[in-house]
This record gives C-alpha cells, structure tokens and sequence, in this order.
C-alpha cells in the first residue's frame, strides 16, 4: 500500500480556528486545532457537549453554512490544500476521498427516498456508476455492514428500520463510493449500548478492510480507549491533550483528562464511593478565560493559570497538552509544595 | 405468571412498594404493544432499585405505571399498603404527592415560560401548604439543597440555566412536596459526564438528607451499579434478572445481563473490544414479542425449550434471582427439561461465564486473543 509517491500522512490540519457570527457575539468554535491523520489510522475526538469536536470534523470536511461562519487555517488532504477551494470543488472530494457517518441515523437520511437509492445516488453521482452496477455494489454494501435481506431493505424506507439498521445504512452510504478517510461523528451516541458495540466493531472492521483512516469523535472515553491509535481530548474549543491512546491513559498530562476519567463511574469500583465530579461547567466561547480555560474548573490551577494561557507543551514523542502544571511530572509536585510555601492561604491545613 | 413469576418479592410488610404482575399495553390499530408484560419488583424504604434496560425494554413504562400515568392495564402497585391501581380523583392525587417523577431531559420538563421561583412554588400553592413565606422560604432551602443559589436562580427562566442545572431545578421541584418515594427516569443520561457525576452525587446526598427511596431508571449499567442497592434488568417487558449488584455484575446468571455487560465501553486501552461477547440482532417488536423467553431470538444459548415455555423467577444465589432456564450462575436448572443438551454445553456456558465476569471485573487481561 506504500506506493512511492504516497506520504503517509493523509490529513494535516494546522491552526484551524471557525468561528460563527452570533447575535450575542462571536463564538470560537475551534480556536487554533492543529492535526495530522496517516493513512489507515484511526483518531479518536474526545470532549463533552460544546468542547467544538462536531465543528472540527465538520470545519474538515467542509460541511458548514456560508452564512456567518469564518473558517481559516490549513487543510491539506493527501498532500493537497483544500481549505481555499472553492465548494463545488470541496464537494468532489465528499464520497471517494472523505465521507461522515452522523449522530442521528434518522435525521441524517432522507425519509421520503427508498433506502436503496440513498446508497446508490452517491454511487451514480461520484463513481459515474450505471443503475445496474450500483445496485449491485449497493446490495454488496449491505451485506457488508451486516444488514439482512438486502433485497428487500432497499426498496424500504428509513422509519421502517430500527435505529441500529439505520446506523449500519448511514455507514453503508458513507462507506459506498470507497472513501479513505471517514469521519465517524458520535456514530452511537443514539444507539443502545449492546447495538453500540456491534457498530462499532462494524465500523473497525470496514476500516481494517479497506486501510481507511477514521476520525472517531466521541464524548464517551470508554468508546475509543480500545479502538483509536491516537486520542485528542478538547476542551472549549481546543485539543488540550493529545498522544497515542496508551500513553494518554498511562501518562495522563492534562488535570481536565485525568477529571474526566475520574468523572466516570466505572465498573470496577466499589459500589457507591463518590464520583469525583468536576465542579462548574465549561466556559463561554464568546468570551472564554484570558488563561488557561480549565482553569476555573481546575483543582490544581494557580495564579498564572488564570493569567496566562498554556501552550501546547510535548512531555514526550507525540504527546502534547496544554498546561503549566502538568499531572505527574516533577515541576508540578515541586508545584504542589510551592503552593503550600506560597504565602496564599491554601486550605486549612 | 410464566416468565415472571414472584420468586424473588420480598414480604409485603418489609417493602414501600410493591408492584405485582403489572401488565402495560398501548393500542396500535387493531394489534397491541406489549410493553410491560407481567413485571414484579419491589423496594423497601431507603432503598435504590435501578431498573436497566435498553430502550424498547419497558423500563420507563414501568416507571410511569407506578404512579398511574398511564394506569396500567392490569397488576397491582402497592404504595405503603394502599393499592393504587384502584383509587382516582382526590385520593390518587393524595398519594401522588408522595411520589414523584424526575424526567430524563432536563430542559423540556421545565415550563420555559414561567420563573424557576414559581415552578419550585406551584406544588405548595397546589397543595395549600403554609402561606406565601413559608412557601418562599421552602423553595429557597430546595434550591440551597441542589447547590444553585436561590438569590439568583429564583428569577430567572429555565432558559437561562444549563442541562446540568436544570436537572437541578427538576430535582428541587420534586423535592417541594416532601415525598418518599423518587423515580428518576433517566435522570443522567442527557447530560455531559462531568456534570453527570455532579447530579449522581447531589441525588446521593439528597437521599440521605431527605430519607428517600429512589427507583433509578437508567440504560447505563456502570451508573446503575454507582447507585444502586439493587438491580433489576428488564428486555422487552420482562424482567431477566434481580437481586444484589455485586452478585449480578461480578456473575451475571442472565445470558443477556452478561451480554449487556460485556458490552460497556471501558475506558482501558488493554481491554480490547472484539467481536466474541457481542449480542447480534435487534431487539424483536413488543407488538409481537417472541413466544416463550423473550430474549432467546438473540440469546447464544437459547434451545427448543425457551421457545416453548416461559421460564420463571428463580434463586440463583442469596440474593440473586433470575428468569431463565439456562442460567450462567447455579446448577444447570431445575430443568429436568433438558439435562443432556446443558451437559453438552457444559464447554461453552463455562467459557461464557468466564468472559462475562472478566469483564465485569474491568480486569482486562482478556488473554483469549479472538480479536486478532
């Protein structure tokens, strides 16, 4: 697959900032993401509700409204810079290069148009197919993301599939004309926890097949922890930590990462010991924090916190955050002792 | 009662609330939705039930159902010895004063139109308790009680608050009345996790302040197992399995708990997901639920016998009862049905258990390298 005139990077995204015009002001939507996807991996988008990771993929694949939407900063794909194309051109690349699975399988097809020819009209539009032959591929898809009686399902309509069915058909639609990077948005966050895991061991597998990258955005950590090479976590609007997804868990740089794998309730501990919860709740993106944006939140920040905003620092090969009191790394116990010599009162103690 | 049965019901003295055999079904042209079908639970004072299950399964019906809303279509609910399912007008409103509802989205449930104040005061202006300052004085300590601060949130419209804090408001406002009983439908799963471990702890500090007994509605089997005293896990409208928590996810005895289990994403890397554990299918249609077991059209060791009879509620454990006749816990069943064919799968039942409690201990050595 390594041919010689292909790099290994497929994605290279570099300070991408998207921003929309509001009544009440701009909102920073994503404010300076950089990334690089190689071919045939998979990177998995933390953050919760707000943190920008839907704007980013979307921002990516070009899928925002004109109006009131700035979008700048560099998006090379496959060695090509596609940020400044013009839309028709961004949309030649829908389908063959890069394709979306949604949230809602059921908002994101159409409900008055026959399964079958959702699947096929990429087929006819992109790859040029005749009606026979994307039939047939289309009927090869189906059985592919495990649908039973393809026959027959292409001739329904979406509201007479489940909600897995469904999702398995927004994967066959986007999966249709061969794309090399899929951009998977909460693909199960509307599914059921048992449909979850056959999605999303579908999605791997089609994946394994076909070397596809794929951008696995999530709020869910237990979903990509087995599943992405690579873990970028966000947070109002930019990746605060990024690295390769066992060093993320092991090493674990940034306080809002280690907060929200403590935030969970995990199988494993005992019953009814307390959540460790992080207090407040995320900050406006109109107006977000001088200094770090976790910092209102955080249960380490200090003065400068507050102050001056962290850049993205590497602890090691692949690994950034963005802190100035990263957790585990000496500076920081050294830190927690200068808190207590500081002469700011620090708790009773 | 097949596929229920009563086994695992407490007596009647011990419990707040006790609901037997109850039956909800929905008109849908000339067939039924069967979406309760003969479920029994119950809850003792100070208690937490968490009621899991995925959606379809009735676990929200069932929720509705105890507090008449709608009445069921037959069974009986229990509240403190009084039968619900018979009372109406004023002596139905009585007693729902003494049982309330927390929704799963925070933000419809609240009237967008009137001040978080007079949402908090309306069930004691309903009700006709204390004049207006003590009135304002309640709502004042609720809010105090769910962390918001009354001098700022008093004013303010639903609008104005986030998912979290609305969830907030929810929980005050079913705290008005003082009552005993909470169902929480849901009350989580609408909100982001960090904020979702915030109202977990604040209902947990609640019930003990306020001596609640809470029924815990959730899909979430992680959130389920943080809350709760006992489990009770439904699939289409039946209940599968009962009992302990512990006992139920360290060794799940239902073929479909397990599955639920093995299911959950774990936030590890070293626990790779893979293809073994999962549950194919979907769940059937509760207009025309499978005969026999309902789970058995996905259930890995379903046989003839679970499409012709319905198993029961038995004793796997002290506290640990389950509706299936080839349970993953306890001895191959009182099945004298089928010895041979549980011997011949002896091998597989062993292997199954085994990844099922493996999982459920989070302990991800899964050495079975299946993924590859």
């Amino acid at each position: 697959m390594t041919a010689p005139t292909e790099s290994e990077t497929l994605l290279e995204v570099t300070d991408l900032r998207t921003r929309f015009r509001t009544p009440a002001g701009t909102v920073r939507a994503v404010d300076g993401v950089s990334l690089t996807l190689d071919r045939g991996r998979t990177l998995g988008i933390v953050g919760e509700s707000g943190s920008g990771k839907s704007v980013l993929s979307r921002s990516i694949m070009g899928l925002l409204p004109k109006r009131n939407v700035t979008c700048e900063g560099s998006i090379v794909y496959d060695g090509r810079e596609i940020s400044s194309l013009p839309p028709a051109e961004r949309r030649k690349l829908w389908g063959a290069d890069m394709a979306m699975v949604f949230q809602d399988p059921m908002t994101a097809l159409n409900p008055v148009i026959r399964i079958g020819r959702q699947i096929t009209e990429g087929l006819r539009f992109h790859l040029g197919l005749d009606r026979r032959t994307a039939n047939e591929n289309a009927l090869a898809l189906l059985r592919s993301v495990g649908i039973p009686e393809p026959e027959r399902r292409m001739k329904q309509y979406p509201h007479e599939l489940s909600g897995g069915m469904r999702q398995r058909i927004m994967i066959a639609v986007a999966l249709a004309c061969g794309p090399k990077l899929l951009f998977a948005d909460e693909p199960t966050t509307a599914l059921d926890v048992t449909v979850q895991a056959q999605i999303l061991n579908l999605l791997a597998r089609q994946q394994r097949e076909r070397n596809m990258a794929m951008v696995l955005v999530t709020h869910d950590l237990g979903v990509v922890a087995g599943r992405a090479d690579d873990i970028a976590v966000m947070y109002a609007g930019q990746i605060v930590e990024k690295a390769p997804t066992a060093t993320l868990f092991a090493n674990v740089r940034m306080p809002y990462t280690e907060a929200l794998l403590a935030s969970i309730p995990k199988l494993d501990e005992p019953r009814r010991t307390r959540l460790k919860a992080i207090p407040g709740r995320p900050p406006s993106l109109i107006d977000p924090p001088p200094g770090c944006r976790f910092a209102p939140r955080c249960p380490y920040a200090q003065e400068r916190c507050h102050r001056e905003a962290p850049p993205l620092r590497e602890s090691e090969p692949g690994h950034v955050y963005r802190c100035w009191y990263p957790v585990g790394v000496e500076p920081r116990r050294d830190g927690a002792a200068d808190r207590t010599d500081t002469p700011t009162p620090t708790g009773a103690r | 009662m097949a596929g229920t049965g009563t086994a695992h019901l407490r007596p009647e003295d011990e419990t707040l609330l006790r609901v037997q055999d109850l039956v909800v079904e929905f008109p849908a042209g000339r067939r039924k939705v069967h979406a309760v079908s003969g479920v029994s639970i119950d809850v003792r004072r100070g208690e937490t039930l968490g009621l899991v299950g995925e959606s379809g399964c009735g676990k929200s019906t069932t929720g509705k159902a105890i507090i008449q809303l709608p009445r069921p279509t037959s069974g009986s609910v229990r509240f403190e010895g009084t039968e619900l399912t018979g009372l109406s007008g004023k002596k139905l409103r009585d007693v729902r004063t003494r049982l309330q509802l927390i929704f799963q989205d925070p933000i419809s449930s609240l009237n967008p139109r009137r001040k978080v104040g007079d949402i908090l005061a309306e069930p004691l202006r309903i009700w006709r308790r204390g004049d207006r300052s003590e009135q304002l004085a309640k709502v004042r300590e609720a809010l105090d009680a769910v962390g918001l601060d009354p001098d700022v949130a008093m004013d303010k419209r639903p609008h104005q608050f986030s998912g979290g804090q609305c969830q907030r408001i929810s929980i005050a406002r079913a705290l008005m009345l003082e009552p005993e009983l909470i169902i929480c439908d849901e009350p989580v799963s609408a909100l982001d996790v960090s904020v979702q471990a915030q109202i977990l702890n604040l209902l947990d500090d609640l019930k003990e302040r306020y001596d609640l007994t809470l029924v815990f509605i959730a899909h979430d089997l992680a959130v389920v197992r943080h809350v709760s005293t006992r489990v009770a896990v439904m699939y289409l409208g039946k209940l599968c399995e009962v009992g302990d928590p512990d006992a139920i996810y360290e060794s799940p005895a239902h073929p479909y708990t397990a599955a639920l289990l093995a299911s959950i994403p774990v936030p590890d890397p070293a626990v790779r997901p893979d293809d073994e554990d999962v549950l194919g299918g979907d769940l059937p249609s509760p207009l025309d639920p499978p005969s026999g077991c309902r789970f058995r059209t996905r259930c890995p060791r379903a046989r003839e016998r679970c499409a012709a009879e319905e198993p029961e509620m038995r004793a796997v454990g002290p506290d640990q009862f389950v509706a299936c006749h080839f349970p993953l816990v306890g001895e191959g069943g009182d099945g004298a049905g089928a010895p041979a064919a549980a011997d011949g799968d002896g091998h597989a039942d062993q292997s199954a258990r085994a990844a099922g409690s493996e999982r459920a201990d989070g302990d991800g050595s899964d050495g079975d390298g299946s993924d590859a």
